[in-house]
């Protein structure tokens, strides 16, 4: 393909640039497209943490005095159900909002990889139910199970489809993940719920941190990316 | 190597903000013509003429799905496209160096 190299066509949008401000243009045009097409938003991170630790803590808080170990009261369980409910909820949204506007493989594939995580949990409860009802344990063991078991095995899910990608950031992000809840199971019935809840707020606090500053320096920088 | 080295199609501030919003997108994805204007804030007129010439340079593709009112627009860029971005940000790193 031939093109007429520096000539320029005339007229008020076809203004020509100085070299330094193309590429301050290319870059922030480049960051402000990232951003704008990223549904991993600091804030959703910032919101997960929030309502890592409020759910966790009030079940916590609810069974910290139990000797012996009954399990969380219903009213704490429906707190808990309801914040992860807002905590999928402002994902949802945040995609959305994100991904506006955008068709194409990419759009498939995260809609796929959604479903089979969606399989996965299903999966997981029935495979712990069916422990569950297996052999008699403790009260204990079933909560221990039911919520350190499926973190663990989601987790260890999206980090296997992380590797899939090579995204090492949400690998970094999904392992510790696995490792707090697995410190969870060790800490016992009572002990994990907080432990999950500190854990996970710490992990997503840092998280929401690092997604900022990578925000920052990617606004301030001027070098010139093409994305390609 | 002095600025007139680098592509004049590409070398005006709307059509280099075309051009960069569409390769932050993986190959094969396109972006919706609603989305993109939203996106570098020009008015659908100007958009389509500066698409128009993009299109025409083979630099992207537009695609139309659906009829009437609800029919939507989507644009691509293309692999000559993300390859004239990439020379055209060498040339740039190349001025702003002093090569």
């Amino acid at each position: 393909m031939t093109r007429q190299i520096g000539r320029s066509s005339g007229g008020p949008e076809e203004r020509r640039m100085e070299p330094s401000e193309a590429a301050r243009l290319l870059a922030q045009t480049q960051s402000y497209a990232r951003r704008s097409l990223d549904f991993t938003a600091p804030w959703v991170s910032l919101v997960a943490a929030v309502v890592a630790l409020a759910s966790f803590g009030i079940v916590w808080l609810n069974v910290r005095t139990q000797h012996p170990f009954t399990g969380p009261s219903p009213v704490s369980l429906v707190c808990f159900y309801a914040l992860i409910a807002l905590r999928i909820a402002t994902v949802i949204y945040a995609y959305a909002r994100a991904r506006a506007g955008v068709s194409g493989n990419s759009v498939k594939v995260e809609h796929n990889e959604a479903a089979a995580m969606g399989a996965a949990l299903l999966v997981c409860y029935l495979l712990l139910i069916a422990i569950a009802t297996g052999a008699h344990h403790s009260t204990g063991f079933y909560w221990s199970l039911y919520l350190n078991g499926t973190l663990i095995a989601l987790a260890t899910i999206w980090a296997g489809r992380s590797a899939i990608h090579k995204n090492w950031q949400q690998i970094a992000l999904v392992v510790p993940v696995a490792l707090i809840a697995a410190l969870g199971a060790i800490a016992g019935p009572r002990g994990m719920w907080l432990v999950n809840g500190v854990g996970l707020c710490a992990l997503l606090l840092a998280n929401a941190a690092i997604g900022t500053t990578r925000r920052r320096s990617g606004t301030r920088t001027d070098t010139v990316h093409t994305g390609a | 190597m002095t600025a007139d080295a680098l592509d004049t199609l590409i070398h005006v501030p709307a059509r280099l903000q075309i051009m960069a919003t569409l390769a932050t997108l993986p190959d094969g994805d396109q972006l919706s013509f609603k989305r993109l204007q939203d996106m570098i804030e020009l008015t659908p007129g100007n958009l389509i003429t500066h698409l128009r010439k993009l299109e025409d340079a083979g630099y992207l593709t537009t695609s139309k799905t659906g009829s009437g009112p609800a029919s939507r627009t989507s644009v691509a860029l293309t692999h000559d496209g993300r390859q004239a971005l990439e020379t055209y940000a060498t040339t740039l790193r190349g001025l702003l160096n002093g090569v």
